[in-house]
């Protein structure tokens, strides 16, 4: 029987450069991947989510100066609202398509083939009021879902969805542009 | 299958509940009464606001309202003067608002007062008075405290939970709703533009550039508080209650406004201040220098109040303690110097 002798301490090898470097090397690797990603996201993906901006369509600088909508604010985030209000109203197809069924190849497929601006800042400041055919009281966003359910023959977003919200921001800016106050009618008067 | 029936009838009355109460006459408060003949409000095709009229002497006409828009607006006037119901038969007359609230003193007017309409003698509207009117027509506008586009509805929502300690109502409840058509019919009758920024919106914030930049003193601010304040809203600023009304709204304790609300100096330390040059003492609004008013407010700030949903169970805890303690003991250290001032007893 042969003893095997055990050495009770190991030799201590010195870690190689790369070794060393590991944690670093994957530090710096796990910084590059967050960067890239945001990188990413923010320029190469088209994803709106990881947008800032909202996509210029065409005829918005032409409105955004018409209604004079980029005077608001130093921040930017009303215009940005503004700015996607009007895509959902003149591309209502591409922008709402949650909450329609009807596509590019359809007429009447926007919020604009029945209303114009103007109408949605008129329908905002006289929103609120009893409506007799309905027999409730109907809010602006109540007639937006019901456009979007009955002509749109679409889905109810929630009160709180950003269709609803950028809707009426956009008729905001037009009714500020117009000058309206509560329960202005169209032709004055 | 009997708790799922028993929910359902629940459900049932609360609508039909509901149903009756749109329906019903409204009786007014005294100062809604006040308020809405001033303007003139009743049905009709047309709307022509005489405060539009006496200020820039032509009628405007606008659209007219129907009996149930009125009722609304009627309503919305209510809740904002009495939330608590004081002066409502039973709390259903105020959509049960108490729910929403935990003190048993905060109304919507203890902020914006007149009715969300302030006015000096003359019928001026007053400069940073926190006017709904003008808080109406620039709704959903960018908010630097939240970093939202904050609509009307979602505003109101942060006066229940944090001004009113209490909780948030559904965007669409008719309490929120009739409050936006009292809101909507106030910005009708002044003739506020959308969009347009008023003086008299929000408050006149002071922050502390508006000062010598001497450094806001909470010692100085008790003093101050004291001499200015206490007359009304009580020694600890718990308040002053009378046959069951709230006549000056407590400041802090359980019944008033929560940490996290803007009215809170170390929350927001501008907005307190701004109220208080603003508002008070009433009678004597503008009497108090801009570092008196930061002082008052950072003395109210320091004081016990409940925590709001951002301070976590242990800060809620430790408030709340505070809330219980501090109180009799104040109470009794203030009876070992006896009425004397607290300048007197240093």
């Amino acid at each position: 029987m042969t003893e095997t002798t055990i050495p009770t301490t190991e030799p201590r090898l010195e870690p190689g450069v790369w070794v060393r470097l590991l944690p670093v090397a994957k530090s710096l690797g796990a910084l590059a991947l967050i960067t890239g990603f945001v990188l990413w996201a923010h320029f190469g993906s088209h994803f709106p989510a990881f947008r800032a901006h909202v996509a210029a369509e065409p005829g918005w600088e032409r409105f955004a100066s018409a209604y004079g909508v980029t005077e608001f604010g130093q921040d930017g985030h009303f215009v940005r609202a503004a700015q996607n209000g009007y895509n959902v109203f003149f591309y209502t197809h591409k922008y709402a398509w949650r909450f329609t069924r009807r596509t590019a190849a359809q007429a009447a497929n926007t919020c604009a083939s029945c209303h114009t601006a103007e109408d949605m800042a008129y329908g905002f400041v006289n929103s609120d009021r009893f409506d007799e055919k309905l027999g409730k009281r109907m809010s602006f966003e109540e007639h937006v879902m019901r456009c979007l359910a009955g002509h749109m023959d679409g889905f109810v977003p929630t009160l709180y969805d950003p269709t609803i919200r950028d809707l009426r921001i956009f008729a905001r800016a037009v009714a500020h542009h117009l000058q309206l106050s509560e329960g202005a009618r169209k032709g004055g008067g | 299958m009997v708790v799922l029936g028993g929910l359902y009838l629940l459900a049932l009355e609360r609508h039909s509940e509901r149903d009756r109460l749109r329906a019903a006459a409204v009786e007014l408060t005294p100062g809604c009464k006040a308020k809405l003949a001033g303007y003139d409000l009743a049905p009709g095709q047309e709307y022509r606001s005489p405060y539009v009229r006496r200020v820039s002497d032509v009628w405007i006409t606008a659209r007219g309202y129907s009996a149930e828009d009125v009722r609304a607006i009627e309503r919305g006037c209510n809740i904002v003067d009495d939330l608590q119901g004081h002066f409502a038969k039973d709390g259903s007359e105020r959509w049960h608002a108490k729910r929403f609230v935990r003190g048993s003193h905060t109304t919507c007017e203890h902020c914006h007062q007149g009715i969300g309409d302030k006015q000096d003698a003359a019928g001026k509207r007053m400069e940073g008075s926190n006017s709904m009117a003008a808080s109406w027509v620039m709704a959903d506008m960018y908010d630097r405290f939240t970093g939202l586009l904050l609509p009307h509805e979602l505003r109101q929502m942060q006066c229940y939970i944090n001004s009113s300690n209490g909780f948030k109502p559904n965007a669409a409840d008719d309490l929120m709703r009739d409050v936006t058509a009292y809101s909507r019919f106030l910005s009708a009758a002044l003739d506020l533009k959308i969009g347009n920024h008023y003086l008299e919106q929000g408050i006149a914030e002071i922050p502390a550039s508006a000062t010598l930049k001497r450094g806001d003193d909470y010692v100085r601010g008790a003093h101050l508080y004291r001499e200015k304040c206490a007359r009304c809203h009580g020694p600890q600023a718990l308040g002053t209650v009378v046959s069951g009304k709230a006549v000056y709204p407590a400041l802090a304790g359980p019944n008033a406004h929560s940490m996290d609300s803007r009215m809170n100096f170390a929350m927001v330390n501008s907005v307190m201040p701004g109220f208080i040059c603003r508002n008070m003492p009433p009678g004597e609004e503008g009497s108090l220098e801009n570092q008196d008013c930061r002082d008052i407010a950072y003395y109210i700030g320091t004081l016990p109040r409940a925590a709001g949903d951002h301070q976590g169970p242990l800060v809620a805890a430790w408030q709340q303690l505070m809330m219980t303690v501090m109180p009799p003991l104040t109470r009794y250290a203030e009876s070992l110097v006896g009425n004397r001032a607290l300048q007197d007893a240093d």
